[in-house]
């Protein structure tokens, strides 16, 4: 991040309401939003057209209103493009997570109604903006509160398993010992633990973690 | 019925044994009381004895399958009738009996003229033929009370007592209406002979099949009784031939009766078979061609009623011709009209089938079963279709108005709470900074609980219409469904692409459903889902290990769920033996290939 010049967003919704309200918080954060659209194809102009850190998108927007902020993800990193995408949904849907976090670094999904934190979606684009990786805790809660047989889960200690949400949200190492108000190397050393347990290979990349989180949640 | 039958039975099987008894007694004695020099040969006396039995014989025939009872009782009262010449010499002492017997001894003929008169209906139907039986029946009486009242001790073959009734002596006067009696006679047996063999002549094909046995022994007959009435009145010794003819032919007048009438049945019981064939749905060339064969007449044909045009026409559709019922009577029109009085068809046919009303009857039964049978099933098919159409419909318009109330609710009432909650945190934001803590305090509250109600209206529109079943299909659904549910959930599902929207939403709400019902009755600790598309089926599986014992009766759920399959022509099997968990199967046709 470059504190000498702010971070420039693009925005697109197809609620002007929430796309005012939207560029609002985010200014508010001081971030600067340079494009402010109504639909994925436009928001893809803009990105090509000009210089912009991240892009906040709604996932249901014209012409089907099903998953067009996904498809437009998927264009954007098609294009070779590495800026940071934050995705918005009204429902937390693992499976929207799951397909966001397979496009590659860099990006987030949050649910809209994380506007009312501004913190939380400054802070969201701020990551996302810096190649980090962002999930909106609901989804995690979903995922983890999903009951299967034969749970791996059932191996993690209640500390364990709050550090592995925390972990799934995309929260760094770092993150997690601020959140939880833990050292650095307890939770270096609970992460070992975890990805021990639940049989997952230790990766370099903060982004791959999450993946791999992830997909672990979602396929147990 | 059995008991009454039963003793109808019984009270026939004794008749016809008491008058095979009888006849044979008289037959007997009558040979045993002739000297041996006058006796017959015992051949011939042998085979006039076997005449009355096979009246007999046709009577219990005639009385099992015959229409008309009257036939077989007069063939059952033949054999008493059948006096041999060789009882005057049993009798022939007794004054006051001789002279009864002597005057009745030809009535097995009149019996028997009769019994080819009513044949085959059972019933006198002509007037002609009502005419000559009462003919034959007066000329018998007046024989009768004439024998009675002159007959002489010679006029029977023995030597007789007095006649006890005679009145006086009148040879003249006995000989004439002897005579007279039996030239009548013959002459009436040769009238009724021509009149069968006319119409046996005139007939077609068909009724040559009614009857053609019957004339030939009629005439058969009725020429050995002229060869013996000759030789009657002339006092000559008959030949042996011409009696030996004239007893076989007597005899083979019932057994053709009978065969007519199994003839009949046997025609009726072709009736069966087109009814048969109507049952099964044939069409019209078909109908009219087994319509030919049971009736053995060619020359069928029929003529179905026009609608359009108000007139009948051939299977062919080509108008009926002019007058097909053809003015030199050879065939007869059978009209058929439904119950309602709506003209079906017209049949033509032989009018010698006319006779054969029962068989007539059968064959307009039929058709008009046809026609309501062919009617009814269209019917009830058009309204079958509209019904299961209209079901499609309503399903598919409650499909689109959950896919529209949640879609209202994302663009609605949720994007406004969202943005409300902005506001208040601007509010909020804004208190914190003039410090103000209480309103803060507030503000940040009624955020919360704002999140709490978006929260709760998020879980609702998922619950009516998920956006994920939209944008993903079943491979995205079902997963996020099975994870839902509290018992852990095996899913297994090979859709590749999209299958109908209508479908997909079947199966999703089934599906969502019957893992409703996992978790509310089941009692189990693990589930499995399985959803396979191939064969152009959707096939969809849901098992658990619990409690078992569900059934479609028991709840509405299940109900709702075969419901919901029916409405698109799916099937569903129930698996749920008691403690042995259940197994639901459900099937759903994919009528276009899923779209890629």
């Amino acid at each position: 991040m470059n504190d000498a010049r702010p971070l420039r967003v693009a925005i697109a919704d197809d609620a002007l309401l929430l796309r005012e309200g939207i560029a609002k918080v985010l200014e508010g954060g001081g971030l600067d939003v340079v494009a402010s659209v109504g639909t994925g194809d436009e928001l893809l102009e803009v990105l090509q057209a000009g210089d912009v850190d991240a892009a906040v998108l709604d996932i249901r927007m014209p012409p089907s209103y099903r998953d067009e902020g996904i498809v437009a993800l998927e264009s954007i990193r098609a294009n070779g493009s590495t800026v940071g995408v934050l995705l918005l949904s009204m429902y937390a849907t693992p499976e929207y997570a799951l397909r966001v976090m397979g496009a590659g670094s860099g990006t987030g999904y949050l649910l809209k109604e994380r506007v009312s934190e501004p913190q939380t979606l400054v802070r969201a684009v701020e990551t996302v903006a810096s190649g980090g990786s962002v999930v909106d805790p609901e989804v995690v809660e979903q995922l983890v509160k999903r009951t299967r047989a034969d749970d791996p889960l059932s191996r993690l200690t209640e500390r364990e398993r709050s550090v592995l949400e925390l972990m799934a949200q995309g929260y760094s190492n770092g993150g997690i010992a601020q959140t939880l108000f833990l050292g650095l190397k307890t939770v270096e050393t609970h992460v070992r633990s975890i990805l021990q347990k639940l049989d997952l290979e230790e990766s370099p990349e903060h982004h791959r973690r999450v993946l791999a989180v992830l997909t672990l949640l979602g396929e147990r | 019925m059995a008991p009454g039958r039963k003793g109808r039975i019984v009270r026939r099987s004794i008749a016809i044994a008491a008058v095979v008894a009888v006849s044979l007694a008289m037959e007997v004695s009558g040979f045993l009381a002739t000297p041996d020099a006058e006796r017959p040969e015992v051949a011939w006396v042998t085979l006039h004895a076997v005449v009355p039995l096979v009246f007999a014989a046709c009577a219990g025939i005639a009385w099992a399958i015959g229409p008309s009872r009257v036939p077989a009782r007069l063939m059952v009262i033949f054999p008493i009738l059948w006096i041999p010449q060789t009882f005057y010499a049993v009798i022939g002492g007794l004054g006051w009996l001789w002279p009864v017997v002597r005057g009745i001894d030809l009535w097995w003929a009149v019996l028997t003229g009769i019994l080819v008169l009513v044949y085959p209906r059972g019933w006198l139907g002509d007037r002609t033929d009502r005419v000559i039986a009462r003919i034959a029946v007066a000329a018998s009486l007046v024989n009768l009370i004439v024998v009675v009242l002159f007959a002489s001790p010679d006029a029977a073959p023995c030597d007789c007592a007095p006649n006890v009734y005679q009145i006086t002596e009148a040879p003249a006067l006995f000989a004439f209406v002897d005579i007279g009696f039996r030239v009548v006679g013959a002459g009436l047996a040769l009238v009724i002979a021509g009149r069968l063999l006319v119409r046996w002549v005139r007939g077609s094909v068909p009724a040559r099949a009614v009857a053609f046995l019957m004339p030939v022994a009629l005439l058969a007959w009725v020429l050995t009784v002229l060869a013996l009435v000759v030789s009657y009145a002339m006092s000559a010794t008959s030949l042996q031939v011409i009696d030996t003819v004239s007893l076989i032919a007597i005899a083979s007048i019932p057994v053709s009766y009978v065969a007519g009438i199994a003839h009949t049945r046997n025609m009726r019981a072709r009736v069966a078979d087109l009814m048969r064939i109507t049952r099964e749905g044939a069409d019209r060339g078909l109908w009219a061609e087994s319509l030919a064969r049971t009736l053995r007449d060619a020359s069928v044909r029929v003529y179905w009623w026009d609608e359009e045009n108000g007139r009948y026409a051939d299977a062919a559709g080509e108008p009926i011709e002019h007058d097909p019922a053809d003015r030199n009577g050879d065939h007869s029109l059978l009209p058929v009209s439904s119950p309602t009085g709506m003209p079906i068809a017209l049949i033509r046919h032989d009018r010698v089938l006319t006779t054969n009303s029962r068989l007539l009857d059968g064959v307009s039964s039929a058709l008009r079963l046809s026609v309501d049978n062919g009617r009814l099933r269209s019917e009830i098919e058009r309204t079958l279709e509209q019904v299961r159409q209209s079901r499609q419909r309503i399903v598919e318009a409650g499909v689109e108005a959950r896919r529209r109330i949640e879609r209202d609710l994302h663009d609605g009432a949720q994007q406004h709470l969202v943005s409300l909650g902005m506001s208040l945190r601007l509010a909020a934001n804004t208190a914190r900074e003039h410090g103000d803590e209480p309103l803060t305090s507030a503000l940040e509250d009624t955020i919360t609980m704002l999140n709490q109600a978006l929260r709760e209206l998020r879980e609702l529109a998922h619950g009516i219409h998920p956006s994920l079943l939209s944008s993903g299909g079943l491979a995205l659904a079902v997963p996020e469904l099975a994870g839902r549910c509290p018992v852990p959930v095996e899913v297994d599902v090979q859709a590749e692409g999209r299958l109908p929207e209508l479908i997909e939403s079947t199966a999703y709400f089934v599906l969502a459903e019957c893992l409703a019902n996992v978790a509310k009755h089941s009692g189990a600790s693990r589930a499995w889902v399985r959803a396979h598309v191939f064969d152009h089926e959707l096939r969809l599986v849901v098992r658990d290990n619990g409690v078992g014992g569900a059934s479609l009766e028991a709840g509405t759920g299940m109900l709702g769920i075969s419901d919901r399959i029916d409405a698109v022509d799916g099937s569903l099997e129930l698996e749920s033996p008691p403690g042995a968990g259940t197994t639901v199967t459900m099937r759903i046709p994919l009528h276009e290939a899923p779209s890629e």
